[in-house]
């Protein structure tokens, strides 16, 4: 499994490792061809990073205290189409790459969209699961209508997230990182920014049908809509391929679009119909 | 050499080592970490202030006679002390914070800041660890001393700040200095919500460029060299206010 990390990566783990002076044993494992299958296979189970940020994209269940939501349901159902068993690890915008790198995760279902640093640094199953933009929140009295109005105003934002850069460099707004959405909301609630900027996905569900929230409306239209990906570690093709696969089926199916509205996800992605018209005949 | 170029050449040399130190090149990177190193300064020079100065006020009550002045310090130092400075902080900026703008209808320019909260909170915390260092060095100025300033017809709050408070200053300079040690290594809580030190500064570049281990080593280098000076200061002050043949 070591040596398949990405080369730059794996010269600073093992500076890391030298440093806490366990550097021994670890260069020394045999090389394979894809290791992340292989430890699925071999531990029968699956190890998936999921991002439980609340709403119906991903939360606990107060009740019962398991995860609920879409992260987790198409985890469930990647660990029953390999036919193995699953565990779930909750993740953070901040820690996730570092989680999946390390090996912690075997993959991640983490409302992560493709870019183009993250392709260079990770491998990813190229069929999306979703398409997912950012929206600004704001209080319904606030005099921000357009995504220009934030410029030279603070905005709460999770640490790592992607809209960062293009709030900053497109709007000039400045980028406050929280360590996720929860802290940056409310650091909103507390007046400490104009605007939180997280995923549509997060937001819609909250201005739609919270009462906490019944006093703010979003900022739309979407900033950079971006493909939701399954994300694994640098080269490892065979988890890619695999993976892939069972995300083409989900699409012929159905089943996502099925997902969806069990869940009440609201507005409905356009996204998932069009992939499901293109895979329902291939 | 000019400085760019002096600075170009050892990111390259370190590159060629393995470590990614490119965001120093980045113009809006590097002020941005720089800014870091100077609030993470402000915030310990700000908490270290109010820190000592609440522990004085706070050991002053713990040994007070009176119980109305003892029991709700007595409570405070417990409640602070036993709980964990994040959670401390996560409380009063999450949710103090909001109720507090969500009664007064403050919109906009809220004048709590998150830098004030976390110079609060840190200073509350240390203060409980302070007075009780206080109060062990208020507790070992011997009877004998006190009794020969009150023969000396000084009243209970002259004797405190001008015989007992400066020995037991004394006393607890050494574990004064070791709650300041710590108080400036707890800077980096700040981070949590999003206040621009050098650990926030730190995480918000990592996560864009991926060089958690490079930003490390700068985070522990800077911090090492905080806590070295505040050690040194601290010794400065143990010499300085030595008393010849007090102790050793």
């Amino acid at each position: 499994m070591r040596n398949s990390f990405h080369t730059s990566t794996f010269s600073k783990f093992t500076v890391c490792l030298a440093l806490a002076g366990a550097a021994a044993g670890l260069a020394s494992t045999p090389a394979h061809a894809d290791a992340t299958l292989d430890k699925i296979k071999s531990r029968n189970k699956i190890v998936v990073g999921v991002m439980l940020s609340g709403g119906p994209f991903g939360s606990i269940d107060p009740a019962t205290q398991k995860p609920v939501g879409w992260n987790f349901e198409l985890a469930q159902q990647l660990a029953h189409d390999l036919g193995v068993e699953l565990e779930t690890l909750q993740v953070q915008p901040s820690n996730r790459v570092q989680l999946l790198q390390q090996g912690k995760v075997d993959v991640l279902i983490a409302s992560m969209e493709w870019n183009a640093e993250r392709g260079e640094l990770l491998s990813f199953a190229p069929t999306p699961f979703y398409r997912v933009g950012g929206v600004a929140i704001v209080p319904a009295d606030s005099g921000i209508r357009r995504w220009e109005d934030l410029r030279g105003k603070e905005v709460c934002i999770s640490q790592g997230s992607s809209y960062i850069k293009p709030v900053s460099t497109e709007y000039g707004a400045i980028p406050k990182g929280f360590k996720g959405a929860p802290e940056s909301l409310l650091a909103l609630r507390g007046s400490n920014c104009a605007a939180a900027v997280h995923d549509a996905t997060l937001l819609n569900p909250l201005v739609a049908s919270s009462p906490d929230w019944k006093n703010y409306r979003t900022i739309t239209p979407e900033l950079i809509p971006g493909n939701s990906v399954i994300w694994v570690r640098k080269g490892e093709q065979d988890t890619v391929v695999a993976v892939d696969r069972i995300i083409q089926g989900w699409h012929k199916s159905g089943w996502l679009i099925a997902t969806e509205k069990k869940l009440g996800i609201t507005p409905p992605s356009p996204a998932l119909p069009e992939l499901h018209n293109k895979y329902k005949n291939g | 050499m000019r400085p760019a170029d002096w600075l170009q050449a050892t990111v390259a040399s370190l590159k060629a080592a393995g470590l990614n130190y490119e965001f120093l090149l980045a113009a809006s990177e590097r002020a941005s970490f720089l800014h870091g190193l100077v609030v993470t300064l402000e915030l310990a020079l700000a908490a270290i202030v109010c820190s000592l100065v609440a522990g004085l006020l706070l050991a002053a009550m713990l040994v007070s006679r009176h119980r109305w002045l003892a029991l709700p310090a007595r409570g405070f130092v417990e409640v602070t002390r036993n709980t964990p400075t994040l959670v401390q902080l996560y409380c009063a900026f999450l949710v103090l914070n909001m109720l507090i703008t969500e009664a007064l209808k403050l919109s906009g320019g809220n004048p709590l800041t998150p830098f004030l909260w976390v110079v609060v909170v840190i200073s509350l915390h240390k203060a409980a660890f302070h007075a009780e260092a206080l109060r062990a060095g208020l507790q070992a100025v011997p009877p004998v001393m006190l009794e020969a300033a009150a023969s000396l017809g000084f009243t209970s709050t002259r004797r405190l700040w001008l015989v007992q408070f400066p020995l037991a200053l004394r006393f607890a300079l050494p574990s004064l200095v070791n709650n300041l040690v710590d108080l400036v290594k707890m800077t980096t809580v700040a981070s949590a919500i999003a206040v621009g030190d050098v650990t926030y500064q730190a995480i918000m570049i990592w996560s864009q460029r991926d060089n958690v281990l490079e930003l490390m080593l700068l985070l522990l280098l800077f911090f090492s060299l905080l806590t070295w000076l505040v050690n040194q200061g601290g010794r400065a002050l143990e010499h300085y206010w030595r008393i010849p043949g007090y102790g050793r």
